[in-house]
């Protein structure tokens, strides 16, 4: 618990406050967690019928980097984002009638689980074409500075995005731009089922240096608190006009889409995994989540019930909202 | 040249020329839209667009006129999230090819914001791209991509072919269109002069068609340049024949005024539809959808069609004069229309239609 220990010396709190934050940021992970739990004991019944891109494994990203954030500053996401949408604070009941296709959700079953978002909250819209968000941060970004405002905006995309064009683009002119973005990388170390020594001839922090960006990577994944603090330390150089580009080493436990796991398709062992696992606060602190799960889940189920009681959008919905 | 519409009030008109419609709009757009901003490669610099942006970044600031990197899918991200946060983007590609980079943002992006999250989010923004023909712009500096955009719905495509129709669409759009608009400008219309109205729009929505001429002998459908190309063909014709014919400025291309078109099409019963792009799966394709969903028969023959040839576009000025209609085709089709093939009538002498336009002499 280092950043804890971090926090702790800076005086900023007492033990007491960090224990509360280490409870209410492990409540979060678990959320998420119980919630795609949920969505994988409920997928054979085909209520959910759409593609579902699970984050098991890597809740801690999303929660320590969302509970750094003010709660205007704005996430730009991707289609893994059911940890990001409950991170920033998005209403469950209508995160699950969006998953069910019905008119309670937040888009009214046009977006689903790939296009998660929660405006109201900051996690705006969430794509599904990879990198395609990255952008649309720093555009936020160049905003928020010719306002003259304090906010910033978060672009979140995975290793496999830094492929593509757009991210360079954007790092450039972010760079030159001066803006307040935070480009925050999830480095599962995974696109699809290709490793990342296939796909990538640069080092992702060597590269941002070449645009003058300053860079972190966070090879503790799974510490809710040490991603927590690495924001915030990575959030004072946004907040003054620098972005930022941080990388988060992650593990993806399940299958890149759906609800399976994939070890037995052998492009890669359970073993890969498994050192994730060893170090998973979810797995490790059984009995805080005995503690927490009761209440949790009866969230869950109040969820999932409003969604089953919410009805599908009809032929009134097919020609609204286009322009 | 100077073409005026009968559409348009006569009383109190002044001179403007297409560059200067833009110019004027574009700095209305800052002075009246504090969350306006101009972005594009050379926005700022002394040509300024073909003289559209001149002087606004010195103006209203580099903070809200400025120069981008060469990042067309990059800059057209940043707008969307800019927009998505309250701002009014305004990009623009000196040509209309270069937006292809940012094909990805425009179709996947943009148009799909308000209806992929059910409404709740929107990213209004204009993206004005300018058509090169002429003087070599060769197969990637002339396509004319209308057909392109607007096939995607959640992308609102004009094309305006005068300065008036700029100073009609333009500052509504701006103030009040919820989605993205993608305007597709034409180079050689930059340098015509055009009579304005001086005072309100002679519209009162931006999304419409025009009567640029009235006439009851054959409906002419236009685009763009082509609606000067009709309007000189129709002078010729009721000149040397007495025809009549009545030219439609498209002008919205994903949401023409089609009750307009439509209308007219029945009065005359003839159809010829000029269009600055391919024919194949075009603006000419959809008019025709719209004839036949509504009454084939209402047109006494088969429609005549006018667009580039079926080919990228040539660089060597031979081949590209007859790679556009020229003058000669589009009068050929209007007599041909109304009178039959054997209309008997002489046909202008000009092969290149860029003789008309002879205030554009390169290099872009
Ligand atoms: C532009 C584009 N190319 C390909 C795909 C197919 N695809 C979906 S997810 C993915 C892998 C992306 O990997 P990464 O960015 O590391 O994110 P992760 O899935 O690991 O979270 C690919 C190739 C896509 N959705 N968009
Ligand atoms: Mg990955």
């Amino acid at each position: 618990m280092a950043a804890g220990m971090a926090d702790f010396q800076a005086g900023e709190c007492s033990l007491m406050d960090s224990d509360e934050r280490y409870r209410r940021l492990f409540r979060t992970a678990l959320t998420i967690r119980l919630v795609e739990e949920r969505i994988i004991e409920l997928y054979p019944s085909d209520r959910i019928q759409s593609p579902v891109h699970l984050s098991i494994g890597q809740e801690a990203v999303a929660v320590g980097v969302c509970d750094a954030l003010k709660p205007d500053d704005l996430v730009f996401a991707t289609y893994r984002s059911h940890g990001f949408y409950i991170a920033k604070g998005g209403s469950l009941p209508k995160m699950f009638a969006e998953l069910y296709g019905r008119v309670g959700g937040v888009s009214k079953g046009k977006a689903g689980s790939m296009h998660l978002s929660a405006p109201e909250v900051g996690l705006m819209g969430s794509s599904a074409v990879v990198a395609s968000s990255i952008p649309h941060a720093v555009g936020a970004a160049l905003s928020f500075k010719r306002r003259g405002s304090s906010r910033v905006a978060v672009a979140v995309f995975g290793d496999g995005a830094t492929e593509e064009g757009v991210y360079h683009e954007s790092l450039n002119f972010a760079a030159l731009m001066k803006v307040p973005v935070l480009f925050l990388c999830e480095d599962n170390g995974l696109a699809v089922h290709s490793f990342k020594n296939a796909r990538q001839s640069y080092n992702l922090l060597e590269h941002a240096r070449t645009f003058g960006i300053e860079c972190r990577r966070v090879d503790e994944g799974w510490d809710m608190l040490a991603i927590r603090q690495a924001t915030l330390d990575a959030l004072a150089v946004v907040r003054a006009g620098r972005p930022f580009v941080l990388e988060i080493a992650t593990g993806r436990y399940k299958e890149h889409v759906g609800v399976g796991d994939d070890f037995h398709f052998g492009y890669r062992s359970a073993a890969d995994i498994d050192a994730w696992k060893a170090r998973d606060p979810l797995l490790l602190d059984e009995q805080l989540v005995a503690e927490l799960k009761p209440e949790i889940d009866r969230e869950i189920a109040a969820a999932a019930a409003f969604a089953e009681n919410s009805p599908f959008p009809g032929r009134d919905e097919l020609l609204t909202d286009i322009i | 040249m100077n073409v005026s519409s009968k559409e348009r009030p006569s009383t109190q008109t002044r001179v403007l020329s297409y560059a200067g419609a833009l110019l004027e709009t574009m700095d209305a757009a800052l002075a009246d839209h504090p969350n306006a901003f101009i972005m594009g490669q050379g926005v700022d610099d002394f040509k300024g667009i073909f003289g559209s942006t001149t002087g606004l970044a010195q103006k209203y600031g580099v903070e809200r006129v400025f120069d981008v990197p060469l990042m067309e899918e990059g800059m057209t991200g940043v707008a969307i999230g800019a927009a998505l946060v309250g701002d009014y983007p305004i990009t623009t590609h000196i040509r209309a090819d270069f937006s292809f980079l940012a094909m990805n943002q425009i179709v996947n992006l943009a148009s799909k914001y308000s209806y992929m999250f059910g409404g709740i989010m929107s990213c209004p923004m204009l993206i004005r791209l300018v058509v090169g023909r002429s003087w070599g712009q060769g197969a990637q500096h002339s396509q004319s991509p209308q057909a392109t955009f607007a096939h995607y719905p959640g992308l609102t495509v004009v094309m305006p072919s005068t300065s008036q129709a700029i100073l009609d669409m333009y500052p509504q759009i701006i103030a009040r269109h919820p989605g993205p608009v993608v305007s597709i400008e034409h180079r050689l219309l930059y340098n015509l002069d055009f009579s304005v109205s001086a005072g309100t729009p002679s519209k009162p929505i931006p999304l419409t068609s025009y009567v640029a001429r009235e006439g009851n002998d054959v409906t002419v459908v236009a685009t763009s340049v082509m609606v000067l190309e009709a309007l000189r063909a129709a002078q010729y014709v009721a000149e040397k024949a007495g025809i009549e014919a009545e030219v439609i400025d498209l002008n919205s291309i994903s949401h023409p005024d089609w009750e307009l078109v439509i209308g007219s099409i029945r009065k005359t019963g003839r159809l010829v539809i000029a269009d600055t792009s391919w024919l194949e799966y075009g603006v000419a394709g959809e008019v025709c959808r719209q004839v036949m969903l509504r009454d084939p028969s209402m047109l006494r023959q088969a429609p005549a069609m006018l667009g580039m040839a079926a080919a990228p576009c040539p660089t060597a000025k031979s081949l590209e004069d007859i790679y556009y209609p020229s003058q000669h085709e589009t009068v050929e089709a209007i007599l041909t229309q109304v009178r039959g093939s054997g209309h008997g009538i002489e046909l202008p002498v000009e092969r290149s239609m860029t003789e008309g336009y002879k205030r554009f002499r390169g290099p872009f």
